[in-house]
C-alpha cells in the first residue's frame, strides 16, 4: 500500500551571500576571498574556513574558461522533468576558481576553453551557464 | 587490545518489497548472531547504520532497535551517505576500543526502493552541496562519477570497454553469490550498447537502487578468549578514514578520490602493510559505479595512477589475478543499499578469510583483506584491513 503523501519544501536563507544571487541576475559571477588570508572560494562564502575570520571581498569570475570534467544527464532526478531533454554540467576553471554550470552544446572535451554567463531556467532558478568559445575550439587540448 | 568480528550476516539483496526496513534487518542481525554462536543477550550496544530519506521511516534506528531486541542497548545512528556501513563498524569498533562495551553489533540497512527512480536520483544529487549543486544544475550521483569518468578518460586514455570490463567482471562473480541482487553474467557487447545513463556512464556502469541488510558482531579480544570464540574471529588490523569536499568544485581534480588514498595510507600504516597487492588475499572495492573501481585501483596503490584500465582489462582484478575484487559481485552486481554496503563487505571478507565463500573462494595465503568504502564521490572514504 502506499504512505500518506509527504510533502517537504525547504526555506533557503541566502542572506549572507545575496551578493551571489542578485549577481547572476547582472549578468555577474562571484566568489569571495578572504580578505585575511587570502583564501578563495567558489561556492562563495562568507565566514573563511581557513582562518576563521569573516571579511571577504567579492571578486567576478570572467574570461576563459577551461573544462575539467562533465557529464550529460540522460536519467533525470526528481525536479528536473522540466528541462525535457538530455542536459550537460560541467566544472571548469577560471584562473584559481571552479565553477559548476550547464553546459550549452551537445557533448563537450574535456580542455576546451568556455565563456561564463548567466540565466535563468524555465523554473526562476539563476544558474551559471558556460557558453563554447566557438572557433577557439578548433584548439581544444 | 585488539577488536575482531566473531558474527557476520547478510540479507538478500535486491527488490526487497516484501519487507519492511525492521523486517529486513532483523534478517541479518538473526545470521550473525547465528554465525557467531552466542546470545543475542551477551550484545551491550547496536549501531544503526542507514543513510535514509528514501524510506518512509525517516528516524528509523529506533524502530529497528526494538524489531531486533536490542531495547535499551543503543542504538548509536550513523550516516556516511553510501558509507554508512563503514562507519557503523567504526563506531562499534571505537566502543569496544573505549572499554564501554565488550559486544557491539553494527547493523546497516537500507530500503532504497520505496521511492521512484526519478526521487531517488533527486536523493543522491541533492546529497553533494544542494545549494549550489542540486538545486541550481539538477546534479545526480551517475552524473557526479560520470564526470569523474569524463576526466579519467581525457586524462589517462580510460575506454568505454575497459569500464565495461569492470561490470562484466562483477556480474560474473554475482551470478555464483545467490544473495546478489543481478545473479547473471553479461557480455560486454551487452554492457556496451546499454543506454546512456550520465554520459560516459552507461546503464551497465553503474550500481542499481537496492534494498539490502548486513550486520557485524564485534567483540573485544578478552571477551572473544571468554566466550571460547578465538577460532572464528577476524581481527580489524587496520582502519583508516578521510573525506573531502562537499562541493566538487572546490576538488583538486577529477581522476581519483583523495579520501581513498588518504584513508588508505592510514590503514595501511596501522596494519603494517607495504605492498597491497602482495599482502592482501582478495578486496571489497567500492563499484558503485565501474569508474569507480578503476580509480579505486590506483588510489589504493593496486597499480599506479592511471593505470586501473589496464588494471581490469590484463585481469588483474579477478580470480586468479594479482588481487581478486568484489568476489561477491561489488555494489554493481551484489547490490548497493547504502547503509548496508560496508556491513556487507566486511562479511564478504570475513567468509573470505574463514574459507566459507564456497564457489567463490580465494586462495588464501596472507590470511588478510581489504573492504574500500566511499561515501559520495568521496565526500566520506574508509578503509579496513581485516585478518586472522
Amino acid at each position: 500500500m502506499e504512505s500518506r503523501t509527504f510533502i517537504l519544501k525547504h526555506k533557503l536563507p541566502i542572506a549572507r551571500v545575496e551578493k551571489y544571487w542578485k549577481g547572476l541576475e547582472e549578468g555577474k559571477v562571484y566568489g569571495t576571498v578572504c580578505k585575511i588570508c587570502g583564501a578563495k572560494y567558489y561556492p562563495p562564502q562568507v565566514d573563511c574556513s581557513k582562518c576563521y575570520n569573516s571579511e571577504v571581498e567579492w571578486v567576478e569570475i570572467s574570461g576563459e574558461g577551461t573544462i575539467e570534467c562533465f557529464t550529460q544527464l540522460h536519467s533525470f532526478p526528481q525536479g528536473f522533468e522540466f528541462v525535457g531533454r538530455p542536459y550537460t554540467i560541467a566544472i571548469a576553471k577560471f584562473g584559481d576558481f571552479k565553477v559548476m554550470g550547464w553546459y550549452e552544446g551537445d557533448i563537450p572535451k574535456v580542455g576546451e576553453k568556455v565563456k561564463i554567463k548567466t540565466g535563468k531556467d524555465e523554473t526562476g532558478v539563476w544558474k551559471v551557464y558556460f557558453e563554447p568559445w566557438g572557433e577557439l575550439n578548433e584548439h581544444r587540448l | 587490545m585488539r577488536v575482531g568480528i566473531i558474527g557476520v550476516g547478510c540479507s538478500k539483496f535486491g527488490v526487497r518489497d516484501d519487507v519492511t526496513l525492521q523486517e529486513l534487518a532483523f534478517e541479518a542481525v538473526k545470521e550473525a548472531i547465528e554465525d557467531a554462536g552466542i546470545s543475542k543477550e551477551d550484545i551491550e550496544m547496536s549501531v544503526v547504520g542507514t543513510a535514509g530519506t528514501r524510506s518512509y521511516e525517516l528516524m528509523p534506528a529506533v524502530p529497528i532497535n526494538e524489531y531486533c531486541g536490542f531495547t535499551g542497548k543503543g542504538p548509536i545512528r550513523v550516516e556516511a551517505a553510501c558509507a554508512t556501513g563503514s562507519a557503523a563498524v567504526y563506531t562499534a569498533y571505537s566502543t569496544i576500543k573505549s572499554g564501554i562495551a565488550d559486544v557491539v553489533i553494527a547493523i546497516g540497512v537500507e530500503k532504497m526502493n520505496e521511492v521512484d527512480t526519478p526521487t531517488s536520483l533527486a536523493v543522491g544529487g541533492r546529497s553533494g552541496s544542494y545549494l549550489w549543486e542540486f538545486h541550481q544544475y539538477g546534479t545526480t550521483f551517475p552524473g557526479y562519477y560520470a564526470m569523474h569518468a569524463s576526466a579519467h578518460m581525457a586524462r589517462y586514455g580510460t575506454t568505454e570497454k575497459q569500464l565495461a570490463m569492470v561490470a562484466v567482471k562483477n556480474h560474473r562473480n554475482a551470478a555464483k553469490n545467490p544473495k546478489a541482487q543481478f545473479q547473471k553474467e553479461i557480455t560486454l557487447e551487452k554492457a556496451l550498447s546499454s543506454r546512456y545513463v550520465a554520459y560516459p556512464l552507461r546503464l551497465f556502469d553503474c550500481s542499481a537502487i537496492t534494498d539490502g541488510s548486513a550486520a557485524a558482531i564485534l567483540a573485544s579480544e578478552e571477551k572473544i578468549k571468554e566466550l571460547g570464540l578465538k577460532d572464528q574471529a577476524v581481527w580489524i588490523e587496520g582502519i583508516g578514514y578521510s573525506s573531502d569536499t562537499a562541493n566538487l568544485s572546490k576538488r583538486i581534480d577529477y581522476v581519483g578520490l583523495k579520501a581513498t588514498v588518504e584513508a588508505s595510507r592510514m590503514a595501511y600504516k596501522m596494519a603494517k602493510i607495504d605492498d597491497p597487492v602482495k599482502q592482501l588475499d582478495v578486496a571489497a572495492l567500492h563499484d558503485c559505479f565501474t569508474i569507480a573501481e578503476i580509480m579505486a585501483y590506483e588510489d589504493l596503490g593496486f597499480c599506479k595512477k592511471g593505470e586501473g584500465g589496464k588494471f581490469i582489462e590484463n585481469g588483474d582484478s579477478d580470480f586468479g589475478g594479482k588481487i581478486p575484487v568484489n568476489t561477491f559481485g561489488g555494489l554493481k552486481a551484489k547490490g548497493h543499499p547504502l547503509g548496508a554496503t560496508g556491513v556487507g563487505m566486511v562479511y564478504e571478507i570475513v567468509k573470505q578469510l574463514r574459507g566459507e565463500a564456497g564457489e567463490l573462494q580465494v586462495d588464501l595465503k596472507n590470511y588478510k583483506g581489504l573492504t574500500h568504502n566511499i561515501g559520495g564521490t568521496g565526500h566520506f572514504g574508509w578503509v579496513f584491513i581485516l585478518g586472522v
